[in-house]
């Protein structure tokens, strides 16, 4: 019954879009860019060195990020991100963050296919950039390849291989409305090595088990360009932006993961964005339920059980040279961060950073996370981020 | 059943021809270069110096950018313009540098678009400092030398050199002064 309402609104979605694109495609209107160029080449980098109590460990890390754009004419626009990393054992780590195209159908409207971040929230789609983030570490309640926090995130940094529409409702310079609206592969239910599902049993590793012993389930969310089920992912932002002060959205995001389409994760956030003279406060809370299989015996039927979680941070940024010009580009970073149910934990997370330009900051940020059962950590990160 | 989606996909048509059609109609107000950027570019980032890239590469960096930050089409070709008046066309030209008019301070702020950044008169973004006292507060040498070099007292400012000449400073500092 779920399943097939899920599909029928998988179809209404598309069928949406549909009709949509093809009401702007009538009214399309030719952008034109004047002297066109064809290529760049630009993207972001940092050099890190972190301590971290927990993994009794100091180390230096570096991190590459090209992003390559093409312009092929005034209506189509090729975007495409890898980052490239070292690991642990030396090797070189390449990764597609996104590759995919804009069709800019109207003034107004932009279709985008391929490998995209999905505009769940802002940091994901906005914020991860490390030249743009205000801390060394992703937020606490995302999760991120790479970031081996303490805190067990809710969601990692959303990306999927799908279709997007994008719609600003322009009402005056100051005041828009951005809708975005996405059909992706979605996400699986996490597999071993030999390529068994996994849906409990796994909760001693990074998901924390509750006092009944339910094991939290296990979701992947990395992109592939495949699907283990037929159902697709679909989902959206609205966000109402009062310009240039206030940014506040809702996001929604739903997925069947498992083969059989009987098991559903379903995400729904809200974040603000205040962008002051002298300050930035930066804030999402999160919440997602996540149906798990409930263990039988051979004479009972498995149950489909809801485990719900949430979480929020926010994080304040007080641009101290502004307000003391003699200090330059000094800012000073506060934020906290806060995950409940399975996974109780809190962090705080305190930096000073200094802008040498208005693309490259050094940071200095030290952080604390108490976990309720777990081991907390306490790190210290010197982070060197460019944008290029 | 049938008939009743196809009804939705035919409202939903309809439905979206009318938005589009209101926010084309009204897209038309969209503000100058200077004040989008102000009012986009920092809801996530630092303003990027526009000598950073040649008019061509910000020709390919925008679309990039338009997707981003939900621009209009008409929003991203002001910016466009906005940075070839910045940096490249004829202000680069030293001949046509030195035959552009001097203006009054009035007509060159508006020019070169400082109220996007700058309050001025009650009037104007709020990315930089407000013009109102600036020449009473720190000095005329002080503004001078901001508009020569933007980054002379902070590195990390996201001030463009703009193709003023001196007696274009001059002009202008002694219109900000007058306040």
């Amino acid at each position: 019954m779920h399943t097939n309402i899920v599909k029928n609104h998988s179809i209404k979605l598309i069928s949406c879009m549909s009709a949509y694109l093809i009401s702007a495609a009538s009214l399309a209107q030719p952008y034109d860019a004047g002297e066109q160029g064809r290529f760049v080449i630009a993207g972001y980098g940092d050099v890190k060195y972190e301590e971290s109590d927990l993994l009794d460990s100091s180390a230096f890390s570096a991190r590459f990020v090209p992003i390559f754009l093409f312009s092929l004419n005034d209506k189509m626009h090729v975007e495409a991100e890898t980052e490239i990393s070292l690991n642990e054992a030396g090797e070189t780590e390449v990764e597609l963050e996104y590759a995919d195209i804009h069709y800019f159908l109207t003034d107004t409207t932009t279709v985008t296919v391929g490998k995209f971040l999905l505009p769940f929230g802002q940091f994901s789609a906005n914020f991860h950039p490390s030249w743009i983030n205000r801390t060394p570490w992703t937020p606490g309640i995302y999760g991120s390849h790479g970031s081996a926090q303490a805190m067990t995130p809710l969601l990692p940094i959303l990306s999927d291989v799908g279709i997007a529409v994008q719609q600003t409702f322009f009402f005056t310079s100051q005041q828009k409305i951005f809708l975005d609206l996405y059909v992706t592969n979605g996400a699986r239910a996490e597999a071993h090595n030999d390529g068994d599902e996994i849906i409990e049993d796994h909760a001693e590793d990074e998901e924390v088990v509750d006092e009944h012993t339910e094991a939290f389930p296990e979701v992947e969310f990395a992109a592939t360009s495949g699907d283990n089920n037929k159902n697709k992912a679909f989902g959206g932002r609205i966000a109402y932006a009062f310009l240039p002060a206030i940014e506040i959205g809702a996001s929604y995001y739903t997925a069947k993961y498992d083969e059989e389409e009987r098991l559903s994760i379903t995400a729904q956030g809200m974040d603000i964005n205040v962008i002051g003279s002298r300050y930035l406060i930066r804030g999402e809370y999160i919440l997602t339920e996540t149906d798990g299989l409930e263990e039988a015996d051979e004479h009972a039927e498995e149950t489909i059980n809801a485990f719900k979680r949430n979480g929020w941070y926010l994080q304040g940024v007080l641009q101290a040279g502004q307000i003391w010009p003699q200090l330059g580009g000094t800012e000073l970073v506060v934020e906290y961060a806060k995950t409940n149910k399975f996974a109780k934990a809190k962090r705080w997370v305190a930096g000073l950073n200094y802008w040498l330009d208005p693309r490259s900051v050094i940071k200095f940020s030290y952080e604390e996370t108490d976990i309720e059962e777990g081991d907390g950590d306490q790190r210290l990160a010197v982070q060197y981020s460019y944008g290029f | 059943m049938k008939k009743l989606h196809l009804l939705s996909v035919l409202l939903l048509t309809l439905g979206g021809g009318l938005i589009t059609l209101f926010t084309q109609a009204i897209a038309a107000e969209v503000g100058s270069g200077a004040e989008i950027i102000n009012n986009n570019c920092a809801r996530c980032h630092n303003s990027r110096p526009v000598q950073e890239f040649s008019t061509q590469e910000w020709s390919v960096i925008l679309p990039h950018m338009r997707e981003k930050a939900h621009l209009t089409g008409q929003e991203t070709e002001t910016v466009m313009d906005f940075f070839k008046t910045l940096s490249g066309g004829p202000v680069k030209n030293v001949a046509d540098v030195a035959t552009m008019p001097v203006m009054d301070g009035g007509a060159l702020m508006k020019k070169f678009g400082c109220q996007g950044c700058h309050s001025f008169n009650g009037k104007g973004g709020a990315l930089g400092p407000a013009l109102d006292n600036v020449v009473a507060q720190r000095g005329g040498e002080f503004v001078m030398k901001k508009l020569t070099d933007p980054q002379f007292n902070n590195p990390s400012s996201a001030m463009p050199k703009m193709p003023l000449t001196s007696a274009q400073i001059n002009v202008l500092v002694g219109f900000l002064g007058k306040k």
